[in-house]
């Protein structure tokens, strides 16, 4: 029996997997606007809650889980790398010497600041499309790529298949990579990566080439996709957009504006604070009340 | 747009007189120096059913590439002849225009379904059609009734068994109603009970629906009396076309490895005709033969178990796995209580979704008992079913270096440069080096595992590479290790191991030697069990000592 994905997409009767595809796009769109473009630590953190809150709302904890679990593990690595490959900064917290390939190594506590920021972007970022993986209909995505994309069964491909092939591949490699006997040369994350990079376009291709069997770039007469209306659809809209417009507000006005170097500067203002709260308010929207 | 309502339960009539055609047909892919397909003229009638046969590599893929048009759109490369599906030139047709008069089935349907639900993935071919809803409503309907599978329309596709996706795969490529339909080895990942559902499937839709069908595959004995005709490949050209029994006398002349059991069973014993099947094979016997042996004829060379001395290499006792697919947990194993000794040969054998790869997985420490336990005190060596999962490197050097990696190589048979690409070689190399690879360092003395488990290493393999496997399982078992497998293939069960564990529903409901448990039923029974039915009677050579008997006593008779 094959173990599911914990990021497949799974159908259920909650919000976010029946609403359309547009307002939950907007929403989750918000929230991935400011997990990779904003520098603020606090929004970071409070889209970065919003988006598991919202995920868990949805019926989506696997997805999460797995997300913060592998976003977690991203943060980490970024941390311990920029403290050790990158000596700027005005604060040493520690002098390591020498080091082979690295050099003079400085730990500083501006080098340590910056990867964390990086790293928290990636923790947002993975849990974002976590739920949307996780919560969203492949199949939905692929009949709006169909309007706008006709010919280009690959790309509808790539846009709706690849996260969760990518997925299976990982777990499935991953478990082989540690049935490989001691002699054998172990499978390193490079390697791993190439590989998942080569299997996941090969499987993405073969779907394509299902696609086209299916006739998906067959001039046709005007398809009948029929477009379903949700009750939440009007929930999604409202916060999607106040959401997106805070989002593009932060980025632009930069309300905490945080520099790492050469020294730690956070430059606090009261707008910050309020575009965090609104992004941690945000994961509540996918909430509903249960039927007793 | 078509009128609402009206769908036809007959396939579309092929715009042309032929339902596929190929003249002088030469082609050669993008990254190779060698035609994959040499001078093929082949045509396929409306309401045919043609068995595309030959060995691993022989161009039967390819074939069916070019006939729904992946070939040359798709896959590039160079093309020379003419090739007609339903009177269109593949040439100036992509698989998107050809869609509605050639339907495709791969070989593995995990890559062929694309929708998140089973009804979604039918509805698809229909939606880009640009059919009305409720014409693809009742369509979708239709299809689902005449393939068995209204019930998984609701289900989404992750949740479905080998066998489920199959079916689903097939019911997608003939939603359209299209006159043909190519079908490349289907059963490979199914397990005998469905594989014959399956062909007995397609062939009613081809007598009721008309549809013609082409349909590869390796383990022929499943499909030929279905067959109306048989194309052989070799070498990209086509070697034989003409009728099953005729093809069963070519085979038996020139290539034995295509010929079926049943087949050389009669051939070893010069009873003639030689059997299309089963049934076939049984009415030549009556004809042949009305006063059949008594029933204490049976083989006395029933196959040994190890030695009860041999130490345990794998012992289960109350082992209960739950596993939830995305659907709710379930129980894949329930209290399997199971013992296996150093050099034993066991093939693990039962339906698709029985529990196979999840016993072997639990061995391995793969997946977590929620009962019972297992242990593996010699060690364990699991080559899980997709070989490509152990390939990550670009040569084949990096996989496996130094003397312990060569070593390991020369274990399992391999002998190839080490700077050729892992994806680059054959179905049979790419196994031979997972397996080295899960072996390397492991294959002398004492680091040699207990217990080698290899899930469904056939699928795919023709009967020369199946040999080659059976060899490495015996030299396996010679140096210690007991060897365990998982399969589908009856046949191949029969050529290795000495003992069989039949799975059904999480529990073992058979485990004895291979010949009492593969002569002892219908579905898990090699063909020579299913012709002769007789207690312990599962191997072509066996069969044909009983012909011999029945001969010699039919002719003491006579006299």
């Amino acid at each position: 029996m094959k173990k599911l994905s914990p990021i497949a997409y799974v159908p259920k009767r909650e919000t976010i997997q029946t609403a359309s595809l547009g307002p939950v796009a907007l929403y989750l769109g918000a929230y991935l606007l400011v997990c990779f473009f904003s520098s603020d630590p606090l929004v970071l953190v409070a889209a970065t809650a919003g988006a598991a809150v919202a995920g868990y709302g949805s019926g989506a904890g696997r997805a999460v889980n797995f997300s913060l679990k592998l976003g977690g593990f991203l943060l980490i690595t970024m941390v311990v790398v920029n403290a050790l490959v990158t000596s700027r900064g005005a604060t040493v917290l520690a002098r390591l010497g020498e080091w082979p390939i690295l050099g003079r190594v400085d730990v500083t506590a501006e080098a340590i600041a910056a990867g964390g920021v990086i790293g928290l972007r990636a923790l947002g970022t993975m849990v974002v499309i976590g739920v949307w993986s996780a919560c969203v209909d492949p199949d939905r995505i692929l009949q709006a790529v169909h309007g706008v994309a006709r010919r280009s069964a690959l790309t509808a491909t790539l846009i709706s298949r690849l996260v969760p092939l990518a997925a299976t591949d990982y777990a499935r490699i991953g478990e082989a990579a540690n049935l490989r006997g001691p002699a054998a040369t172990p499978v390193g994350r490079a390697a791993m990566a190439n590989r998942l990079l080569a299997g996941s376009l090969d499987r993405a291709v073969d779907v394509a080439a299902t696609l086209e069997l299916r006739g998906y770039g067959m001039e046709a007469k005007k398809t009948g996709f029929q477009k379903i209306a949700s009750r939440y659809d009007l929930r999604f809209w409202f916060a999607g957009g106040m959401l997106m417009v805070v989002a593009v507000a932060e980025l632009a006005l930069g309300p905490g504006r945080f520099e790492t170097y050469p020294g730690l500067e956070y430059q606090f203002e009261p707008l910050g604070p309020l575009v965090a709260f609104a992004f941690l308010l945000g994961g509540v929207v996918p909430w509903r009340r249960r039927a007793k | 747009m078509a009128e609402a309502g009206k769908v036809n339960l007959v396939a579309s009539p092929p715009r042309s007189g032929h339902a596929l055609e190929f003249s002088g047909l030469d082609y050669t892919y993008a990254a190779s120096s060698e035609p994959a397909l040499r001078g093929i003229d082949l045509v396929v009638e409306p309401g045919e059913f043609i068995v595309l046969a030959g060995g691993s590599g022989s161009g039967k893929t390819s074939l069916l590439r070019a006939g729904c048009g992946l070939i040359p759109h798709f896959h590039g490369g160079e093309i020379d002849g003419t090739a007609l599906v339903a009177g269109r030139p593949i040439t100036g047709n992509g698989p998107g225009q050809l869609a509605d008069v050639v339907g495709y089935v791969a070989q593995d349907p995990e890559t062929q379904i694309v929708s998140t639900t089973v009804a979604a993935e039918l509805d698809l071919p229909l939606r880009f059609r640009g059919d009305h809803p409720a014409e693809r409503a009742r369509a979708v309907e239709e299809v689902a009734l005449a393939l068995g599978i209204p019930h998984l329309l609701s289900r989404t596709v992750t949740t479905l068994s080998g066998g489920e996706l199959q079916r689903v795969a097939l019911a997608v490529a003939l939603v359209t109603r299209p006159p043909l339909i190519l079908l490349d080895e289907p059963t490979s990942q199914l397990d005998p009970v469905s594989g014959d559902e399956l062909i007995w499937l397609l062939r009613r839709l081809n007598e009721e629906w008309g549809v013609a069908v082409v349909l590869a595959e390796h383990r022929l004995e499943r499909c030929l009396a279905a067959a109306d005709r048989v194309v052989a490949m070799d070498e990209g050209r086509i070697g034989f076309d003409g009728t099953p029994r005729d093809f069963l006398a070519w085979a038996i002349e020139l290539r034995p490895e295509l010929a079926t059991p049943s087949a050389m069973m009669f051939a070893g014993a010069g009873v003639e005709p030689l059997p299309v099947g089963v049934r076939d094979a049984r009415q030549i016997l009556r004809h042949e033969f009305p006063a059949p042996l008594d029933q204490g004829w049976g083989p006395d060379n029933e196959s040994v178990p190890a030695s009860q001395d041999a130490p345990s290499v794998l012992e289960a006792s109350g082992l209960w796995v739950e596993l939830d697919p995305g659907d709710g947990p379930r129980d894949v194993l329930r209290g399997i209580d199971l013992e296996v000794r150093a050099g034993e040969k066991v093939a693990l054998m039962g339906r698709n979704g029985a529990g196979k790869s999840t016993l072997l997985r639990a061995a391995a420490g793969l997946v977590e008992p929620v009962g019972g336990r297992t242990m593996v005190p010699e060690g364990i060596a699991l080559l899980t079913q997709n070989p490509g999962d152990f390939l990550v490197r670009d040569r084949v050097g990096d996989e496996l270096a130094g003397p312990e990696g060569e070593a390991a190589m020369k274990a399992v048979g391999l002998e190839v440069d080490p700077d050729r690409d892992p994806r680059d070689l054959s179905g049979g190399e790419r196994q031979r080096l997972a397996l080295a690879i899960a072996l390397a360092g492991r294959m002398e003395g004492r680091a040699l595992p207990g217990l080698v488990c290899l899930d469904e290493p056939t699928r795919g393999m023709d009967r020369g590479l199946k040999c080659h496997l059976t060899d490495l399982a015996k030299r396996l078992a010679a140096q210690g290790s007991a060897v365990l497998i998982a399969t589908h293939d009856v046949e191949f069960a029969v050529s290795f191991a000495d003992r069989v564990i039949l799975l059904g529903d999480g529990e073992v409901i058979a485990d004895a030697g291979m010949q009492t448990v593969l002569s002892g039923g219908w579905y898990f029974a090699s063909e020579a069990a299913r012709v002769f039915d007789r207690p312990g009677l599962v191997t072509v050579e066996q069969g044909v000592d009983y012909l011999n008997d029945l001969r010699n006593g039919a002719e003491g008779e006579g006299r």
